[in-house]
């Protein structure tokens, strides 16, 4: 029933963009920063911050990530991978020159003009830092379009900190400051050794024209989601992007909707009004 | 006689209910087709009326004992379900002093489906030769005797076809299987967190639902179940496509039987040949 | 005036379309009744009630090879899989007709999938009505009827010396090209369902309902195989993995089910639906409301496989009675 053959009418949904590896980075101990490019079409693949994209290791299968980059800086297409499954650990083998597939991008992205003269606080822990990232990039490359902007980056320790690399040039931009915290410092940690929701309630935000971008392990986005409603933060100003276990990414396999939504489709990203809507809540 | 055992069962359950004894019975009751059983599970001593017994209970409540841990449960077993208990507790599955058992000497169970109703013995009871319950705190009829030891004539059946005529079969029997796991689930000696068909890492068996890997899914689970396996062909009967899995499993069962003189479930403390090692075991086969 | 075809002619038609293409018909094989080519018209059972497995199998196949990935000069050729052969479904239910149709939602929702596309295209469907309803069926229910033809493209219904025949679409009056039809003043008897299960409004109730304990409750039976899944018509999730052969890989997509425990569970371990419950709730908000929220109808035509098929007898028939009268206290209680 099935014969070798070219592309037909309807083209196979499936099928991933190729792409070579070019760069691969140590992010954090588990941590890289894959840096790809598409062989071909790459003006097709045009995506915005929040959005999301599928790597493929042949032989094991195809995961989605974050898209960590910006489009318009044309640096190439990253992804933060962090080796916790049997893809991420075969993608953690590949080497600069390696062959592999990307499928996007997909999802919904952070409407960041809407933000716009706001007060941009980012909380990010861990690996969920890297959907941050491109937020902070735009935000700080437009840096007149905002107000005050708040970077709060939590790890476990501090070798789990992602994106230390980038940390200069984030406090060198005006009316920026960045806040960094661990579960548990190291013999060379001078930082702050705190929970990111007791951060919050040290730091004391203004909910006053802020916008709240969280992303991390649901047990802290929980924690700190009621610290910012104590302070006076209201649902549809704190945003977020979920996680579910994706196969398609096209809104078929039906296995990553809450409810009636498909993280694929109608998010990832989500103010916490529309999530407290959702018919069922996790 | 055995419209008597629903009214003793309902009479157990309205008692360890109200006594606090137990948070809730897993039995038997009737389901929507007005006739076979279903299992019940019944919470209040008020919903004892829904408890039956009759020869469509042929479900094997014991794995829902594995859903109800630390919680203070009764459960209905027949002769077969009883060794399953034997065989979760010698495994540590389950705690002893949490579980309330209800046994029931069996009536046999009926050929049946949903809406269709046979008074043809099911397969299971051709071979059966434990009726009477092995473990119990609570016994519902009385004790009768086994026929004869079962002599495996369905296993030598089998046998009696060329290695060609059965790969043949088997083959015809692995193009039918959708890996709906139906028989693992439906199992009381399956219970692994992860299963070796859905591990990844190594990957043992690919997930594509064809011959090759429906053939290996079916055979390593009855590798799994060998000396473990209590019969009750639960798996057969859920199986949509109706693979004789008894085949399978009754080909291990008289196989260990041959080799260790075991039979799986038959006692709290017993330890199933295959998954023990003993100091003082047969270091050759045929010794 | 009806059409009709004779039973002998209507066999020596089809035996002429194997000839030629793949003609899939219900077939006994062992004590099942299951739809497999054929190669002779008297493989085909014609008097049945309906087959073990759905026809959806055709459309959406329990295994399929998305694409092939093979290494190549330094490079990975990616080859998608063309469905090149012409199948001719004979003898579906329109129950199960009604289910293709009501998938091309999902599947054809932009992007299109494909291979689904394909099928479809590939495929010409002769459905034979029901003479009567089997004891699980509830197909009037549910949206369709024992001789609802709109979904297929020929319809036969049985006479007394034959088949009433209509054509229903441009592919189906290819088919009957050169076919040579009686014409009889006999009307195809109509037959019904008269069984009367309460889906109207479901959607309103099951969103009222949604977090009552009764689905925990119901999930206390349910022992999360995956045969309702399987057997259904219209249950079209999925999984995806790589396979890799010689130094070929295929990613492959096989049925999967929302009740197999670890569907959503996330590499690390975390799982939104770990508990009994609400993964047994996602399957019926799946077919009751979620489906109908977003194609318009429910996700579910009334063919009453799972009803047959499920181990402990968790019956959609009495869930949907069940849910309409918690849904109306749910509301009573709400004022």
């Amino acid at each position: 029933m099935v014969k070798e053959a070219t592309e037909k009418a309807v083209p196979n949904p499936f099928v991933p963009y190729p792409a070579t590896l070019k760069s691969v980075v140590d992010l954090t101990p588990d941590v890289k920063l894959f840096t790809l490019e598409l062989d071909r079409a790459q003006d097709e693949f045009d995506y915005k911050p929040g959005q999301f994209a599928f790597v493929s290791a042949y032989g094991v299968g195809e995961s989605p990530f974050g898209v960590t980059s910006v489009a318009y800086r044309r640096e190439g297409l990253q992804f933060a991978v962090r080796r916790v499954g049997t893809v991420t650990n075969a993608l953690h083998q590949l080497e600069p020159g390696a062959k592999t597939g990307v499928r996007g991008p997909f999802g919904n992205f952070f409407p960041l003009d809407d933000y716009k003269n706001k007060n941009i606080i980012i909380i990010g822990g861990g690996i969920g830092f890297a959907p941050l990232r491109p937020v902070i990039t735009t935000i700080l490359d437009n840096r007149d379009d905002y107000a005050n902007v708040l970077i709060l980056n939590g790890a476990r320790s501090p070798s789990d900190l992602c994106f230390a690399s980038e940390f200069d040039d984030w406090v060198k931009s005006p009316r920026t400051k960045l806040e960094l915290t661990v579960d548990a410092g190291d013999e060379n940690w001078n930082g702050r050794v705190a929970l990111i929701p007791d951060v919050i309630t040290e730091l004391q935000p203004s909910p006053k024209d802020a916008i709240t971008i969280i992303c991390g392990p649901p047990i802290m986005i929980k924690f700190t989601l009621s610290r910012l409603k104590q302070l006076g933060f209201a649902d549809e100003q704190i945003v977020t992007t979920l996680e579910g276990k994706m196969k398609c990414g096209l809104g078929k396999c039906f296995r990553c909707n809450v409810g009636e939504k498909y993280v694929c489709r109608d998010g990832p990203v989500f103010t916490f009004e529309q999530i407290s809507n959702f018919i069922e809540q996790f | 006689m055995v419209a008597d055992f629903t009214q003793q069962i309902r009479d157990k359950a309205k008692e360890l209910l109200e006594k606090g004894t137990v948070e809730c019975v897993i039995g038997y009751e009737t389901g929507s087709d007005g006739f076979s059983a279903r299992p019940a599970f019944i919470y209040e001593s008020a919903e004892v009326e829904r408890l039956i017994f009759d020869n469509t209970c042929s479900h094997n409540l014991v794995k829902y004992l594995l859903n109800k841990k630390g919680k203070p449960t009764a459960v209905i077993v027949k002769g077969c379900d009883s060794r399953a208990l034997n065989l979760l507790l010698s495994e540590k599955q389950i705690d002893r002093d949490n579980i309330f058992i209800i046994g029931v000497v069996c009536p046999g169970v009926v050929e049946w489906g949903w809406n269709n109703h046979s008074d043809q013995l099911q397969i299971r009871c051709n071979w059966c030769r434990q009726h009477n319950p092995v473990i119990y705190d609570f016994l519902v009829g009385e004790p009768v005797t086994e026929g004869p030891p079962d002599d495996f004539a369905d296993i030598a059946a089998m046998e009696t076809k060329s290695t060609e005529e059965r790969e043949a079969f088997w083959r015809e029997q692995a193009e039918h299987c959708v890996r709906c796991y139906a028989c693992r689930q439906a199992c009381p000696g399956c219970y692994c967190i992860d299963c070796f068909v859905e591990q990844l890492d190594p990957e043992w068996v690919g997930i594509r639902i064809a011959p090759e890997e429906n053939l290996m899914w079916n055979t390593i689970r009855a590798f799994h179940l060998a000396g473990r396996c209590i019969s009750c062909n639960e798996c057969e009967r859920v199986c949509p496509v109706n693979i004789p899995l008894s085949l399978l499993n009754r080909r291990m069962e008289r196989e260990v039987l041959g080799l260790f003189d075991y039979r799986a479930g038959m006692s709290e403390d017993a330890v199933a040949p295959l998954i023990t090692f003993m100091k003082d075991e047969k270091l050759g086969i045929g010794e | 005036m009806t059409k009709i075809i004779g039973k002998n002619e209507l066999e020596s038609w089809l035996s002429g379309i194997m000839k030629e293409r793949t003609v899939f018909a219900p077939t006994r094989v062992d004590d099942l009744i299951l739809f497999r080519p054929v190669r002779s018209a008297n493989e085909i059972v014609f008097d049945y009630e309906n087959t073990n497995l759905s026809p959806k199998e055709l459309f959406f196949p329990r295994t399929e090879t998305l694409f092939t990935a093979v290494p190549k000069d330094g490079d990975i050729e990616l080859t998608p899989t063309i469905v090149d052969q012409e199948v001719i479904l004979f003898g579906i239910r329109p129950c199960d007709a009604r289910g293709i149709a009501i998938l091309d939602g999902p599947f054809l929702d932009e992007p299109a999938d494909s291979l689904w596309a394909q099928h479809r295209e590939k495929t010409t469907m002769i459905g034979l009505s029901c003479t009567k309803p089997a004891p699980q069926c509830f197909c009037t229910s549910m949206g369709s009827a024992p001789n609802d033809a709109s979904n297929v493209d020929i319809m036969l219904t049985q006479v007394e010396d034959g088949y009433a025949v209509e054509t229903i679409t441009e592919k189906g009056e290819k088919l009957l090209q050169g076919v040579e039809l009686r014409e009889s003043d006999v009307q195809p008897p109509v037959p019904t369902c008269d069984v009367n299960i309460p889906a109207e409004g479901i959607v309103e109730a099951i969103t009222k309902m949604f977090d009552d304990p009764y689905w925990s409750r119901l999930a206390d039976r349910c022992i999360h195989c995956n045969v309702c899944a399987y057997v259904c018509p219209t249950c079209y999730c999925f999984d995806i993995r790589d396979r890799t052969d010689k130094g070929k890989t295929e990613r492959i997509r096989t049925w999967e089910s929302c009740q197999s425990k670890g569907f959503t569970r996330i590499a690390g371990g975390y799982d939104p639906r770990a508990d009994k419950g609400t993964r047994l709730r996602q399957r019926f908000c799946h077919k009751l409301l979620y489906f109908p929220q977003q194609f318009g109808a429910l996700g579910c035509v009334g063919c009453g496989r799972c009803v047959i098929a499920c181990p402990v007898n968790i019956d959609i028939r009495e869930i949907i009675s069940d849910v309409q009268k918690i849904g109306a206290e749910v509301g009573q209680g709400s004022n």
